[in-house]
């Protein structure tokens, strides 16, 4: 976490630094991809592609803070798909109609209730993260498909779709809200006292309470803030599209998590940081993307997740590499 | 207090199982009938039999998400055989080597490697849903012979063929667990890896074998389910992992491993299973389903710790 001695080498501060793993798999597939294809880094293209990244950006900066801490939030995708059904319901001119301000005000505001009784669940009632979220998956899911009833949504007002479809001086504005949910994550991880805290209760949950900190209030906090931030990734993808249908985030969280672990987060917790989920983000965003570039044909589309798959795999070995090499020196 | 016995939440589930088909007897008197409940029961031998290693796993603190990943990637070398003129009971047997070969991938990274099981299994996920897709190029298999549904839609000695795979997977993996060494192993392996390690016992070597007996069951799911549906495709099974899991927790297995067994598994399967279809079959309503389940899972862990709440105080300093 930054303060390593100077005189060790710059290979071994590379290998011990497990975010680089995701930076030279994403140097390399681009470089491979731009060769093929120089227009890939045609600036529609790369605009297109950060579009598509920003949403899983933004709930993969809440998600990194719930691993640090050594717990996991697996909801996240059914609560996107609930926070889709509630703000349409309450602004859609065909349904209650209301007023933009109120479904933004809504929609934050549910998914950091969410995200709060996720976090009561986990603390106050100690039942393990991965089943009060896995539990969440299924209900929320379920409450999704009961206020859908099995229809869409259409007709959302446009100030609500400038969210998903708006820019800001040229820049999409879900970008330019995920480069300051960024900005703001990486700041609170490093330079205040509770992002300490949340790597402290993810090292050693029993010397941090020695210590203190109050693991209850860190691990509130950090399932609130991915709830509010869900909220917020709903806020500005699901107004991209014209219509809100019940099957919203499905499988969503899988992504995330897969995004923050290839970003050399550790999934036991205590080690990890946003920058390697964004650049997880953008890797696993490239790979998607690439397979068009690459000019293979329709067939090789059906391969993508097969080829995410197995970056996970390179990423995993490439940190198993460089741990057997720290043990060594 | 005096433990004297162990099995306060299988009698919890049992009473609830039949709480609840006491409910649907009165309410629903069809349901209960016996010739509706074997009709149902189709919908649930796959689930049962992924359920049985999973609870072995679990109970050594790890877990096996890629299942029903697993599952669709059988199921197309399955079809792909099939449509290649191989027969389709050496393509049914392939099928079940595939599954043990991808479930011998996940136990060699979770135990050679030493990655995290949720790690391995989420990537395992991606790539096996994947490479099903990509090798079926997405699209549907069927058309298999007669001879061949009989593995999921016939019956045998007035069973269906299904739950005699499904009574032989429970009743070695209990036998297994209850009354061999290495049922207690897992249970020392999931307690405390390291003592278990340091007491000479192979862990790497069970849990190789943990995970690929994982991914044989989801070959011979797979078999099951293509030849009751007479149908393979790349998205068979997707999110199963999920209903497996809540199954087994539901059982009374914990999460972090040491504490589990069969019979919890069983009664967790049996009221996941009538809890589904009692919904849909009153309300018509699959998605209440959902939201049932979710809150009973969650609801089954908080109540277990509420009445299991004495020990370690350190815990509640937080």
């Amino acid at each position: 976490m930054g303060n390593h001695d100077n005189r060790t080498g710059l290979l071994q501060r590379v290998a011990s630094r497990r975010e680089y793993g995701a930076l030279a798999l994403l140097v390399v597939t681009v470089a491979v991809v731009s060769a093929v294809n120089p227009s890939f880094l045609a600036v529609g293209n790369i605009r297109d592609l950060l579009v598509k990244c920003a949403p899983t950006v933004l709930v993969a900066c809440g998600m990194t803070l719930v691993i640090v801490t050594g717990e996991i939030d697996i909801s996240v995708g059914s609560m996107m798909g609930l926070l889709a059904a509630i703000m349409g319901i309450m602004t859609s001119s065909d349904r209650w109609g209301g007023p933009v301000w109120l479904g933004v005000v809504v929609t934050l505001g549910a998914g950091a209730t969410i995200g709060l009784v996720n976090g009561l669940l986990v603390t106050v009632a100690r039942v393990p993260s991965i089943i009060v979220t896995l539990g969440m998956l299924t209900a929320l899911r379920g409450l999704t498909e009961l206020l859908m009833r099995g229809e869409w949504i259409e007709n959302l007002p446009a100030g609500l779709r400038f969210f998903g479809t708006g820019s800001v001086w040229g820049i999409p504005f879900c970008v330019v809200t995920a480069l300051v949910v960024v900005a703001l994550c990486a700041v609170l991880t490093r330079d205040t006292p509770l992002g300490r805290r949340i790597y402290a209760v993810g090292s050693n949950s029993h010397s941090a309470a020695l210590a203190g900190i109050s693991l209850r209030r860190v691990k509130i906090i950090v399932f609130t803030i991915t709830g509010l931030l869900t909220g917020l990734a709903t806020l500005v993808s699901v107004t991209q599209l014209s219509v809100i249908e019940s099957g919203i985030g499905v499988g969503f969280e899988l992504l995330v998590v897969t995004c923050v672990v290839v970003g050399g987060t550790s999934i036991s917790g205590g080690r990890g940081n946003i920058i390697g989920s964004v650049l997880g983000v953008l890797l696993l965003g490239t790979v998607g993307t690439a397979l068009i570039f690459l000019r293979l044909g329709e067939q090789a589309t059906y391969w993508e997740r097969a080829i995410q798959g197995v970056f996970i795999l390179l990423a995993v070995l490439a940190d198993h590499v460089a741990r057997r090499k720290e043990r060594l020196a | 207090m005096k433990r004297s016995f162990r099995y306060w939440h299988e009698v919890v589930l049992a009473a609830l199982l039949v709480g609840l088909l006491t409910w649907a007897g009165i309410v629903e008197p069809q349901f209960v009938r016996l010739p509706s409940q074997v009709e149902l029961s189709t919908h649930m031998w796959e689930l049962a039999l992924l359920a049985m290693p999973m609870t072995l796993i679990i109970i050594t603190a790890g877990i096996d998400l890629s299942v029903g990943s697993t599952l669709a990637l059988c199921a197309v070398v399955l079809g792909l055989t099939y449509e290649r003129g191989v027969p389709p009971v050496i393509g049914a047997a392939m099928a079940v080597m595939t599954g043990l070969a991808a479930g011998a991938l996940n136990g060699v990274f979770v135990a050679k490697v030493k990655v995290h099981p949720l790690i391995v299994t989420l990537a395992t996920l991606a790539a096996f849903r994947g490479i099903a897709e990509g090798i079926s190029q997405g699209r549907p298999m069927s058309g298999f012979p007669d001879s061949f549904a009989v593995i999921g839609r016939g019956s045998c000695l007035g069973l269906p063929i299904p739950a005699l795979f499904v009574l032989a997977a429970a009743g070695i993996a209990g036998l297994v667990l209850m009354k061999t060494p290495t049922g207690r192993f897992l249970y020392a392996i999931g307690h405390n890896e390291t003592a278990t390690r340091f007491s000479g016992i192979l862990v790497d070597r069970i849990k190789l074998w943990l995970y690929s007996l994982s991914g044989g069951s989801a070959g011979l799911a797979a078999v099951i389910l293509v030849a009751r549906r007479n149908t393979a495709k790349a998205d068979l099974g997707a999110g199963m992992e999920l209903d497996v899991i809540t199954a087994v927790v539901l059982g009374g297995t914990s999460i972090f491993g040491g504490r589990g067994n069969i019979l919890g598994t069983v009664l967790g399967v049996l009221l996941i299973h009538e809890t589904r279809e009692f919904v849909s079959w009153h309300w018509n309503r699959d998605e209440l389903n959902l939201v049932v389940i979710g809150i009973v899972l969650i609801a089954s862990v908080l109540l277990h710790q509420v009445f299991s709440r004495k020990s370690s105080r350190l815990d509640a300093m937080g």
